[in-house]
């Protein structure tokens, strides 16, 4: 099973071209150290409540990028709010979505093709090799927003993540999307690790604003 | 800790809940709700005295909520000041049914 760090930047590749619909913005990086707080709390290796996070299994899950991060965490219990822990992870990332693309690599489901443009600029695409994985996480988004039910976890989980990467655009229709915004936003706001993300990514928002604002 | 509780009250399976809500006790939480969903149409949960629930406990619950669809029908009820708190912040009433006072 892919985790959702996997499953965020898998969904972010063009299935076409091959090339990743950059996930490196802040927001979007945000989002990453999200997917493994959640990948963690899955493995059931930490838990929230509506401000605290805590450890509460330090032993390892076997995936390197979780397992930098729960050491992290472990060696930390001076930090206990869910917000510090995102703020201290976004510092301290090392390529989230290069981790996860590494992986996806390791797997089979995506191929890593590096050229030079013009001889200078540097590209890295990740053609499919296997695109069941990108259709079956499209089709659990596109469940979870298009029907009543109520969506698995993880499935909640992931439409909150990528609702918070601006990656619901290559699942459905902007018609589509509007018509279920409701939806979207109940999904999204019922995890407190997507809450306390998606604050970080608007406080982040308000003070890149705020510097623009003075630079003019 | 938590303790588990059914039984049976007119047409309804009462499962009431105490204790904490959380990472430790979520697999067994979902495991008794699951149960009472599969065997009855229609289950309340007592939740008065649950004083915490964490993001596991509320995964668990979601979790039965999503077994319950289409054959049963399953009421949160008289949650406590904790709970609410929880459930308010994360938007459950437009996901969970929830009741201020049990059915029966």
């Amino acid at each position: 099973m892919l985790t959702m760090l996997e499953e965020v930047v898998l969904l972010a590749v063009d299935e076409k071209t091959g090339r990743v619909r950059s996930t490196r913005e802040f927001g979007a990086a945000y989002a990453l150290v999200g997917a493994v707080f959640f990948d963690l709390a899955l493995a059931r290796k930490i838990d929230t409540c509506a401000e605290e996070i805590q450890v509460i299994d330090a032993t390892p899950t076997g995936n390197p990028t979780l397992d930098r991060v729960l050491a992290r965490m472990a060696a930390r219990p001076d930090l206990k709010t869910v917000s510090a822990w995102i703020e201290e992870m976004f510092l301290l990332r090392d390529d989230l979505e290069g981790e996860a693309l590494k992986s996806l690599t390791d797997r089979g489901v995506l191929r890593h093709e590096h050229s030079k443009l013009l001889w200078v600029i540097d590209v890295d695409r990740f053609p499919m090799v296997d695109n069941k994985p990108q259709q079956h996480v499209k089709l659990r988004l596109a469940n979870a927003i298009l029907t009543d039910d109520i969506p698995d976890t993880r499935d909640i989980i992931l439409l909150s993540l990528a609702d918070q990467c601006g990656l619901l655009g290559f699942v459905l229709s902007e018609v589509e999307l509007e018509n279920r915004k409701e939806r979207i936003r109940t999904l999204s706001r019922i995890e407190t690790i997507s809450r306390k993300v998606t604050e970080a990514i608007h406080a982040l928002d308000k003070s890149i604003r705020i510097a623009m604002t003075k630079v003019v | 800790m938590m303790e588990v509780t059914q039984e049976t009250r007119e047409d309804w399976r009462v499962v009431t809940l105490r204790g904490r809500a959380d990472s430790e006790t979520a697999d067994r939480l979902e495991e008794e709700l699951r149960s009472a969903v599969q065997q009855h149409p229609k289950v309340a949960v007592d939740l008065r005295a649950v004083d915490y629930i964490s993001s596991a406990g509320l995964r668990a619950v979601l979790q039965a909520a999503r077994a319950a669809q289409g054959h049963s029908d399953l009421a949160f009820c008289s949650l406590s000041a904790a709970v609410k708190k929880v459930f308010d912040m994360s938007g459950m009433q437009h996901i969970l049914k929830i009741r201020e006072e049990l059915p029966c």
